[in-house]
């Protein structure tokens, strides 16, 4: 398969047809479940997706070490162009891989203002036009409103998507009614896509929670293979 | 004198440049009554640290060759192996930590890890080479030894444990706990020589007694005794100091000293430790490949008992020659006996041997095994096997990368012209990754090293030690040419005309080869070439790679294929073959879509954050790819991939653009494809070059 071809029909269309054509710039996008769901998987994959589309992707993480953040794009590249069969992989790999800067920040103590000021140095100073900034494990739940208006002015004045990680707490996380986490209930209103992970016998489906200004939510046809760790149809 | 080989220990101290390791070394032989003052090592008084022996390391305050140094400290025999703590010298850290059995690393307290660390940790790990922790400058403001601590765990992934802890801080630090015996030590006088030992002062005692908790329960895992002892609460010293020494051995422990050399705190402790906990000789298992057996690997015996196997690991010119030193593996060596180099298969006499300590050198009758010494008058070169006759055993090689710089000089005067091949000649004898020859084109003499600042140093020492002034050219970045498409040849060379004629014909195809360098697939069937001629064949386009037509550097990476071809009973010879090769060659060259490849380096930029933009935007300007940064508050780092013609001048760069505060690593990291626009621009060079050179 070529990779023009793999673009077009890759689940990640399902993905975006299910949430109003994609998330889009300016807005904000939330994966959430409890730990151990597969979070950082899906975002990887959803960065990936956008790299082979010849976008540029931030990927903001606030661990010790980047090492295993690489791997993980280095696996799920691996999984994507095996079970696509990519031609030219390993051109395609090297290529892609320009349009990708991984930023971490240590995890106690950095205000959202740094983090910023930061993705500001690599987008002007460094040069680097990103389209979508991914936050994984930046703790959104804990995240005061000024925090919230601070990221959705960034995104709207950048040009840019950002999508965010949310690791729910306990074996068992509250949700309410309308689906949403009981965390997330008051950050809603600021959250322009929410969607949940959940184990369903023996695999995780997807639910959206929130789509844009969408009362009709549809469903996510996509579960995650749990052996690939990527994102499938769920048939 | 039969030393007691359980109580000799080969040590390194290796660290980040400006940790202060030379310091810490100067303090140890100090201690150890070796040498009679401190100085500074950018001393006021001139005279410098003992041990960076080349005036040149005076200079800068860094370390750039490894000497060996011997001391003895409470009835121990330690070699301390000085190790280099820049980037652009690894060739000579990875040399030192071949021959060592244990380390000490230097940390700083304030700054901690750095991506220097990182590179000379992950050599350590290579090489298996047990470690403890020394965190340095604990008088610094800013100084924070536990925080370091957790960066061992976290960025180094050490099973670090404190076991010491420091009596105050910064301007306050006088003096460490000892989490072992919890007795608080200082040291007093003027130098630090005279050590108090008292009870741990109260303030102090109630984390002292957590800590040492810690440090218990980490240690135990290697010592049932200890544990058992723990549950019994008859915990001793020498428990705990066997449980931490299995722990050390085993690389799954690395105990955390501390102090400050420049104040003369902790050195003492730090020696004890190092007597303690890293291993003896004998207790490192050391590998030799015998040539005679397929290169299969032998276990070395630490004995005297067995025939001698040596390593030279460093060569020294000294003021009455050649000083070779070595690491004896097995059997003692002694003065006077016949050794066999098993590289240059030649056999020397032992003449002179000697062991050096500081400030001056001890004749010695015989090398035992396990030591360290060093051989006058011996022509080799560094990394040679010496064995005693009879075995061809090497040591095993050591990871030697291909130059990605060079640089022509030209000698001021005559004079200059004889020390500079001198200096030549003893430089590419000790440091593998430097290389020389002349360009038969040029006819100027080039070198070639691991990176700017490496070829600079050489250039600096021919003046400083051979007194040979050098006028140096444009850094000359070696690029490669490759192939990216098959492409087919069918190529005949034919001269039949008068005399004896010349014929052959080869077809087959070229393709890109994804590892190697090169290689060539025989596919005729029916002796369209006679098998006589393969070789020629071979040989042909094997010659063919040395210089591409699109710039002139080597061609890497490809695969030929031959399968057809034809030849003649009277004209065909080796030559006409050959020739029919290079030129099929170049027939095919230009259809596989030959591409130029350049060295791509891996830069780590460490500097306070506000630069970090200033940063960002000049690794963009040189073409480079940002692959991760990492933000730590104050304090960030970036890591590069950035083309090595892009990063002259880089250091004056950084300088200006972070006011001195940042710095930078850089190693080789692969080759990689020159985008369209700048190949252009060299391809356009190249023929510009050939047109002036082909009008002279």
């Amino acid at each position: 398969m070529v990779r023009s071809e793999l673009n077009e029909r890759g689940p990640l269309r399902v993905f975006e047809k299910s949430i109003n054509g994609g998330l889009g710039k300016g807005h904000i996008g939330v994966l959430a479940s409890k730990k151990g769901v597969g979070k950082t998987a899906c975002l990887v994959h959803i960065a990936t997706d956008k790299l082979f589309r010849g976008r540029h992707v931030i990927h903001v993480s606030f661990s010790q070490k980047v090492d295993h953040i690489i791997n993980w794009y280095e696996d799920i590249f691996k999984e994507i162009a095996k079970k696509r069969e990519l031609e030219n992989a390993i051109d395609i790999h090297d290529e892609i891989i320009k349009n990708r800067v991984i930023m971490n920040f240590n995890s106690n103590g950095t205000t959202i203002d740094q983090v910023l000021k930061s993705l500001s140095a690599m987008m002007t100073d460094g040069n680097f036009p990103a389209d979508s900034v991914i936050f994984d494990g930046y703790k959104l739940a804990e995240a005061t409103q000024d925090d919230l208006v601070k990221l959705k002015s960034f995104a709207k004045e950048a040009n840019i998507e950002l999508w965010f990680s949310v690791s729910l707490n306990g074996e068992n996380p509250t949700y309410n009614k309308d689906g949403i986490p009981t965390v997330l209930e008051e950050k809603i209103k600021d959250l322009d896509v929410l969607i949940t992970l959940k184990y369903e016998g023996d695999h995780v489906h997807f639910q959206v929670v929130k789509d844009h200004d969408n009362h009709e939510l549809k469903d996510m046809t996509l579960k995650l293979d749990p052996k690939t760790m990527l994102i499938a149809r769920d048939e | 004198m039969k030393t007691d080989i359980s109580k000799m220990r080969n040590i390194g101290i290796s660290a980040h440049i400006d940790s202060g390791k030379t310091t810490l070394t100067e303090r140890i032989l100090f201690y150890c009554k070796r040498i009679h003052s401190i100085h500074e090592v950018r001393g006021k008084d001139g005279v410098g640290a003992t041990m960076d022996s080349m005036e040149l390391e005076k200079e800068r305050g860094i370390t750039i060759a490894s000497a060996a140094t011997s001391v003895n400290w409470k009835g121990y025999d330690i070699n301390i192996i000085d190790t280099p703590g820049h980037v652009d010298f690894t060739i000579e850290v990875e040399r030192a930590l071949r021959v060592l059995d244990g380390a000490v690393l230097v940390l700083c307290s304030v700054a901690g890890v750095q991506s220097q660390s990182i590179t000379v940790d992950r050599q350590m790990k290579r090489y298996n080479v047990p470690r403890i922790a020394f965190v340095n400058k604990c008088d610094r403001t800013g100084a924070d030894p536990l925080k370091v601590k957790d960066q061992l765990i976290e960025k180094l992934g050490h099973n670090a444990v404190m076991i010491q802890l420091p009596i105050g801080l910064e301007e306050k630090h006088e003096g460490i706990i000892d989490l072992v015996t919890m007795k608080a030590v200082y040291f007093r006088g003027p130098d630090g020589e005279d050590i108090e030992i008292t009870d741990i002062p109260e303030d102090l005692l109630s984390d002292a007694e957590e800590k040492r908790e810690e440090m218990l329960d980490s240690v135990s895992m290697f010592s049932d005794e200890l544990m058992e002892a723990m549950m019994e609460e008859s915990v001793t010293e020498d428990l705990i100091h066997d449980a931490i020494r299995k722990g050390t051995l085993s690389q799954e422990l690395t105990p955390v000293c501390l102090g400050s050399a420049y104040k003369n705190k902790g050195v003492q402790a730090l020696l004890d430790a190092t007597t303690r906990y890293l291993p003896d000789p004998t207790e490192i298992k050391n590998i030799a490949l015998d040539l005679d057996n397929d290169e299969n690997e032998i276990v070395l015996e630490s004995t005297d008992s067995k025939p001698n196997v040596a390593l030279a690991f460093k060569l020294e010119d000294g003021q009455y020659g050649q000083l070779t030193y070595i690491r004896v593996y097995q059997g003692n060596i002694k003065k006077g006996s016949e050794l066999y180099n098993t590289r240059s298969r030649k056999k020397f006499k032992v003449g002179r041997l000697i062991k050096m300590h500081s400030d001056h050198m001890e004749d010695i009758v015989e090398a035992e095994h396990g030591d360290i010494a060093a051989l006058f008058g011996v022509d080799c070169a560094s990394g040679d096997t010496f064995v005693q006759t009879g075995l061809n055993y090497s040591m095993t090689s050591m990871f030697v990368p291909a130059p990605v710089i060079s640089l022509s000089i030209a000698p001021k005067d005559k004079k200059a012209a004889d020390n500079m091949a001198k200096a030549l000649n003893r430089f590419t004898k000790e440091d593998p990754t430097f290389r020389t020859f002349v360009d038969p084109e040029s006819n100027q003499t080039i070198i070639q090293g691991m990176g700017e600042l490496h070829l600079e140093v050489y250039v600096e020492r021919m003046k400083r030690e051979y007194d040979a002034e050098v006028e140096i050219g444009k850094p000359q970045v070696a690029y490669r040419e490759a192939i990216s498409k098959m492409a087919e040849f069918n190529y005949t060379h034919k001269k039949q005309s008068g005399g004896s004629g010349q014929y052959g014909r080869i077809a087959g195809f070229v393709e890109p080869l994804e590892e190697g360098e090169y290689e060539f697939i025989n596919k005729i069937k029916g002796g369209a070439i006679p098998t006589e001629y393969i070789p020629a064949c071979d040989k042909g386009f094997k010659s063919s790679l040395s210089k591409g037509s699109l710039i002139g550097f080597p061609i890497v990476g490809v695969k030929v294929t031959i399968n057809d071809g034809q030849s003649h009973s009277v004209d065909s010879s080796d030559m006409a073959f050959q020739i029919a090769a290079v030129g099929a060659f170049r027939d095919a060259y230009t259809r596989a879509k030959p591409v130029i490849l350049e060295p791509i380096m891996k830069v780590s930029i460490e500097g306070p954050t506000e630069f970090q933009g200033n940063v960002f935007g000049t690794i963009n300007q040189r073409r480079g790819i940002i692959i991760s940064s990492a933000d730590e508050g104050t304090f960030s780092s970036v890591d590069a991939e950035v083309p090595l013609s892009e990063m002259f001048g880089f250091s004056t760069n950084l300088r200006s653009l972070t006011q001195g505060k940042a710095e930078f690593s850089m190693e080789f990291l692969k080759y990689g494809k020159v985008p369209k626009g700048i190949s252009e621009e060299l391809i356009k060079d190249y023929e510009e070059k050939r047109r002036k050179e082909s009008g002279k």
